[in-house]
């Protein structure tokens, strides 16, 4: 659908070739009806299995990834992402879904999505978000921030703390003004800072969620039956 | 069974003597209960009589309840030992003291079943023994067989547990009074063979062989009838469970039908109305999604909760998406409501002056609560509000500072956003809380 356009583009843009991974056709097509045309569908798949061949096969820089899939050993896009890691370097994961339960968004990002966004976001928001990713920028909807504003609590780490325990105040206030709402726009805005020290930040809690075993991070985490 | 339709069905009244048979027979016969347990008594010294048709019409008759209860399951799903039983007060006749439900042989009355069962058999011995004092000749070859069977059936009846022996009773009537028929047939068999073969050999050494050659062929019957048997049991397990399944099925069957379908339905009717549509659709996910991922342990007394309702009714009344991001949580209190009150005036606010999707942000920790409602509008000068409009100054300021906390707004081209912040308890409220 969007492939027409991509003569008057004007030949600087490169696009971004994306494999659309969910187990409902029409949500498929609706999204590539959605995606600009600095965006390229390479590939669709509606289970763990497909999605592991077609994502094998296309190497796409980004995976657009729903995070209940049918197949596989029943992990949905959690272990899509896990049993594509050797791929990680290249290919970036996204994930889609329609559910924001803490236990469903939380263990796509820790196998390795470089964000989540609800299948609500608009068109131009989800197309940002797709070129975000595949800049190997993060990509933080309100709910994915609040989440880690509750995993990692809200007051500022001290230097004794490992770093990977404990959101420094600079990436508190980030996480804070994407809970509220903000674009990645009106926080640099809002704190004086470019939207390149924005990114960094965000993917830097990221990395930390990623990553931490801190000690409440993991209560946190298995008493919503995550780990 | 065979009662004509104007009589009260034949059960096992609640207001009893030793096993309510008595009571429950007047009921159903429309006669006195105390001539039926005179003539019980009297029928009992004629060879024993009375108390063998006592002891059968115990075993046989079902309770009130019990009774009820399968009238029940022949409807639907039985699950219910505490429904009420319709027909308590019909059986219970002439007395309307409607006891409690008690369950076929239940702890409590089991109790003094077992004692009153003892005490019976005691009482029995002792008439024997007294009779025979007298010089009555009593047929002693018969009676201690017949005493024998009726314990044993006793108490292996006793062994089973109480739903097993609804599930057996539920099986064996299967086919209502047929299945009696064949049970009390088959039972009545049994206790005249066995008597006659004992009462009828002369001496004890034919009946020992005789009683060999029983328990072979008996064992046999056990040996062919076991795999039968265990058929029976894993089909009334399978049963059970489906019915557990057939029971959660229903109810999200009912939930769906209620809500989703509903919703569907009207969808198609407003399919022309976008806004109809997407507030629809935004109502109808949020009622499913409270469903089916509702925190079953946190109470609705929670600030969190509170804010998420209020969101959704302005979501509802405007038809503008409002997502809610929270945060740690807290119990409300007074002073929370007001945080609620005013964080809905600048939700409505943003639904109905600015444009696109609401963000309502609630951060609750150890300091206090503060919620944020930003919404993509064109903006508004604060400052230029007319002193008229009590919106903003009078719901989301002037409340927010009358209980002790701040609102701010700031507005901008790209939208606006009210702050409210509201410290934890301070020290007045404290000892007012302290107060019993």
């Amino acid at each position: 659908m969007n492939a027409a356009g991509t003569a008057g583009d004007g030949g600087n843009q490169r696009r971004i070739r994306v494999v659309v991974v969910d187990d409902h056709a029409i949500f498929r097509s609706g999204l590539k009806a959605d995606l600009d045309s600095r965006i390229d569908i390479v590939g669709e798949a509606g289970s763990v299995e497909e999605a592991l061949r077609v994502i094998a096969e296309q190497r796409p820089e980004v995976v657009l990834l729903d995070v209940h899939l049918p197949g596989g050993l029943g992990g949905g896009g959690r272990e899509v992402i896990s049993k594509s890691a050797h791929m990680l370097g290249s290919t970036s994961f996204l994930a889609l879904s329609v559910s924001d339960a803490a236990e469903d968004v939380v263990a796509v990002i820790r196998a390795g999505a470089r964000g989540y966004v609800t299948k609500t976001i608009s068109g131009p928001g989800i197309s940002d978000a797709v070129i975000r990713v595949a800049d190997g920028d993060a990509v933080f909807s309100p709910r994915l921030a609040g989440f880690v504003l509750d995993a990692f609590g809200t007051s500022p780490s001290d230097i004794a703390d490992d770093e990977l325990d404990r959101l420094s105040a600079r990436e508190l206030e980030v996480m804070r003004l994407i809970a509220r709402g903000y674009s990645y726009k009106e926080v640099a805005k809002e704190l004086f800072i470019s939207i390149k020290t924005v990114e960094t930040h965000v993917s830097a809690v990221l990395r930390k969620l990623q990553l931490s075993s801190r000690h409440e991070l993991t209560k946190w985490a298995a008493e919503r039956r995550l780990l | 069974m065979t009662s004509p339709a104007q009589r009260p069905p034949l059960f096992r009244s609640g207001d009893r003597m030793i096993a309510g048979v008595c009571s429950g027979l007047a009921a159903h016969l429309g006669w006195p209960v105390k001539y039926l347990r005179i003539g019980m008594v009297l029928a009992s010294f004629a060879g024993g009589a009375g108390l063998m048709f006592y002891a059968w019409l115990w075993v046989l008759v079902p309770t009130a309840d019990e009774g009820a209860r399968r009238l029940a399951s022949s409807i639907g799903p039985a699950v219910s030992a505490s429904l009420p039983a319709p027909n308590a007060p019909l059986s219970a006749g002439g007395s309307p003291s409607a006891r409690p439900a008690v369950p076929w042989f239940s702890g409590r009355r089991f109790q003094y079943g077992k004692e009153l069962l003892l005490g019976a058999g005691l009482i029995f011995v002792a008439g024997i023994l007294i009779a025979r004092q007298l010089g009555v000749d009593l047929p002693l070859g018969t009676l201690i067989p017949a005493a024998a069977i009726l314990g044993g059936a006793a108490i292996a009846w006793m062994q089973l547990d109480e739903t097993r022996r609804a599930g057996l009773v539920d099986k064996t009537k299967a086919d209502q009074a047929g299945g009696w028929v064949r049970l009390a047939a088959g039972l009545a068999l049994v206790v005249a063979g066995v008597l006659v073969m004992v009462s009828g050999s002369g001496s004890w050494e034919q009946t020992w062989l005789a009683l060999l050659a029983s328990v072979a062929v008996l064992g046999g019957v056990v040996l062919v009838l076991l795999p039968w048997g265990l058929k029976f049991w894993r089909d009334l397990e399978t049963e059970r469970a489906g019915r557990v399944r057939e029971t959660e099925r229903a109810e999200i069957a009912a939930h769906l039908h209620d809500s989703v379908l509903q919703t569907l339905a009207l969808i198609q009717r407003r399919a022309s109305s976008e806004q109809d549509v997407v507030r629809l659709a935004r109502a109808q996910e949020r009622e499913l999604r409270g469903w089916l991922y509702r925190d079953q342990a946190a109470g609705s007394g929670q600030l969190a909760d509170r804010i998420k309702a209020v969101a959704a009714e302005v979501e509802d009344t405007h038809g503008h998406m409002v997502d809610v991001v929270s945060v740690g949580d807290t119990v409300m209190g007074e002073r929370h409501e007001a945080l609620v009150q005013a964080a809905r005036e600048a939700m409505l606010n943003a639904a109905r002056h600015g444009g696109g999707t609401v963000s309502v942000y609630l951060e609750t920790s150890d300091a206090g609560s503060e919620i944020f409602v930003k919404d993509r509008g064109p903006g508004f000068d604060p400052e230029a509000v007319p002193k008229d409009r009590l919106g903003v100054r009078e719901s989301i300021i002037g409340r927010m500072k009358r209980h002790g906390g701040t609102a701010a707004i700031s507005s901008g081209p790209s939208g606006t956003e009210v702050r409210l912040s509201l410290p934890a308890a301070g020290p007045d409220e404290r000892n007012g809380e302290g107060r019993p």
